[in-house]
């Protein structure tokens, strides 16, 4: 088994509320995995826990078969990057330089000057369909522009493995699969995928397999079709008359 | 403008400030060496301030260091002024280091108090050490040589700026504005937030300690209550906003034109000036509340809207 990412027995304790109750899984190298519950399951605290925003209380993660216990933006220049579920660009900076930013800080980032890091920037611009909006301020772009230009700020971090976090949210039909073609983009260039997503057609389209949390705790794991028909994952999402 | 137009703006007025002392009646000069000085402080706030979005009201603490830290190297233990002013900045920085590591953890208003109280606490401490003479002050050796202290307090503001110039286009720039725009992310991204808040807080202390230095020994009786103005911090933090925090001449602006018009009015009215000066301050911050910088850049484009939009902005 060629690992990625391993979490083992992870628990995280907000004071009295047990946000995650042993939580164990593995992300294969080009995996895409699904992540999915009702909200408060535990989603964004798993993301937040990988990337180093938050420590947990308890178990490990292991990334490239190493502990990870570096702060935050030690992770990233390993390779981890992560969008957030509500995005927040650089609002005053053009959309070019929120890129270049990422370029510059990210997991190659220290070799590369600010002429360079601008040129790649415009090349994960493109790649996200933003090419033509490149020098308008980040605060002016709509909805479905911020959320292409999370994702090609995570690109030029040049990640190994990639934390989304409900990049989907808010967006149309259209939009939707055209992010879906993004992201099946990102898994052709070896990134491996982690996924928080509430929009089902997407999980079933991208993902390889779905861990499913429930009060913090994984209650199933295994391919789409499978796992999201399970009797406990449906009552979790609907209730028990459901199921 | 065109570039060239622009650069022949720029090194002409430089020009015309370097001749100031031998051009100009004297009490201009010492106009002079206070605004220049200020404009140093508005500039150091803006570092912090400014580009990496933590508003800090201790910069008094670190003028007041420098000033102190210079007065004692050569009073105490007669050392040449340039040696005075250097160990100065380097206890200020240091201390810069020290109180910002656990201090820079706050953020927002939380930050902005802790500052605040450290601008309070200070002085208190210095006003009881002997060595500092305490709350009577200290007298430096003296030297009548306002065009001297007029020369370095330019020289400094011009050293300030060309770093601010520089940093503002380096990857340590880009990593301050992150910060400022989003700490979370930015730390998500790879900035070592820890790190680049220190150096710009540590960068900003540098710059304030040496103005104190040389205000010091410009001034040569010094005591808590001056070197350690409170009031500094106000005036330093209106000044680049006024001026455009975050940019790289707009503190310097703020500073000079405001600097003139309190002197303007506290020669024909002393009196109601400060008040005058309270009404030109929310003139501004209504019409133009992202400073003179950003007026200069928009308001070719928009005109007069400039103003309207602002006030609509507002919501006055």
């Amino acid at each position: 088994m060629n690992l990625i990412l391993e979490a083992s027995n992870l628990v995280k304790r907000f004071q009295g509320l047990v946000a995650l109750k042993h939580v164990s899984f593995g992300l294969m190298r080009g995996e895409i995995m699904g992540l999915v519950g009702p909200n408060g399951a535990g989603k964004t605290t798993l993301i937040n826990l990988i990337s180093g925003s938050l420590n947990p209380t308890n178990g490990e993660i292991i990334f490239e078969g190493n502990i990870l216990q570096q702060p935050a933006f030690r992770r990233a220049r390993l390779g981890i990057a992560r969008t957030f579920q509500i995005a927040k660009p650089f609002s005053g900076m053009s959309a070019l330089d929120n890129v270049a930013i990422a370029a510059l800080f990210g997991s190659e980032g220290q070799q590369r000057t600010m002429h360079h890091a601008r040129q790649f920037a415009q090349q994960w611009l493109d790649f996200v369909g933003l090419a033509h909006r490149s020098s308008m301020r980040a605060d002016s772009l709509g909805g479905p522009d911020r959320k292409r230009l999370e994702l090609a700020k995570s690109l030029a971090m040049k990640p190994k493995l990639l934390l989304l976090d409900e990049v989907m949210a808010g967006l149309n039909q259209t939009e939707i699969d055209e992010v879906i073609t993004i992201i099946k983009k990102m898994r052709d260039q070896g990134i491996s995928i982690l996924v928080v997503e509430h929009v089902m057609k997407a999980i079933h389209a991208l993902c390889d397999r779905v861990l499913v949390l429930h009060h913090g705790q994984n209650i199933a794991i295994g391919k789409p079709s499978q796992v999201l028909n399970e009797p406990a994952v449906v009552e979790a999402y609907l209730g028990k008359k459901h199921a | 403008m065109n570039p060239s137009l622009r650069w022949f703006a720029l090194f002409g007025t430089l020009a015309i400030l370097v001749a100031v002392p031998w051009i100009a009646p004297a009490t201009w000069v010492q106009f002079g060496i206070s605004t220049l000085m200020l404009a140093t402080l508005a500039q150091s706030w803006s570092i912090i301030g400014g580009y990496t979005g933590y508003a800090s009201f201790g910069g008094s603490v670190f003028y007041g260091l420098g000033s102190y830290g210079t007065a004692i190297a050569m009073i105490e233990y007669h050392l040449p002024f340039g040696v005075g002013l250097i160990l100065g900045a380097l206890v200020a920085v240091t201390f810069a280091v020290l109180i910002g590591l656990p201090v820079l953890r706050l953020r927002g208003h939380y930050f902005a108090i802790a500052t605040l109280a450290l601008a309070q606490v200070v002085p208190a401490i210095v006003s009881n050490l002997d060595i500092a003479g305490r709350n009577i002050g200290l007298i430096l050796p003296l030297l009548r040589n306002d065009a001297l202290f007029y020369e370095s307090a330019l020289g400094l503001l011009v050293i300030t700026t060309l770093s601010i110039w520089y940093i503002s286009r380096s990857r340590f720039g880009f990593g301050l504005m992150a910060i400022r725009e989003n700490e979370d992310a930015a730390a998500a991204m790879g900035v070592n937030t820890t790190l680049y808040k220190t150096l710009a807080f540590a960068i900003a202390a540098l710059f304030s300690a040496l103005s104190g230095g040389i205000h010091a020994y410009w001034i040569t009786y010094i005591d808590p209550g001056g070197e350690f103005d409170i009031t500094l911090n106000v005036k330093m933090i209106i000044m680049a906003v006024f001026g455009g925090p975050g940019s790289v001449l707009g503190p310097i602006a703020g500073a000079f034109l405001l600097s003139g018009v309190s002197e303007i009015l506290s020669f024909k009215i002393s009196s109601v000036a400060s008040l005058f000066f309270g009404l030109v301050i929310v003139i501004a911050v209504v019409l133009m509340p992202r400073g003179l910088a950003d007026l200069w850049h928009r308001y070719k484009k928009l005109g007069l809207h400039y103003f309207s939009e602002n006030i609509r902005e507002n919501r006055v």
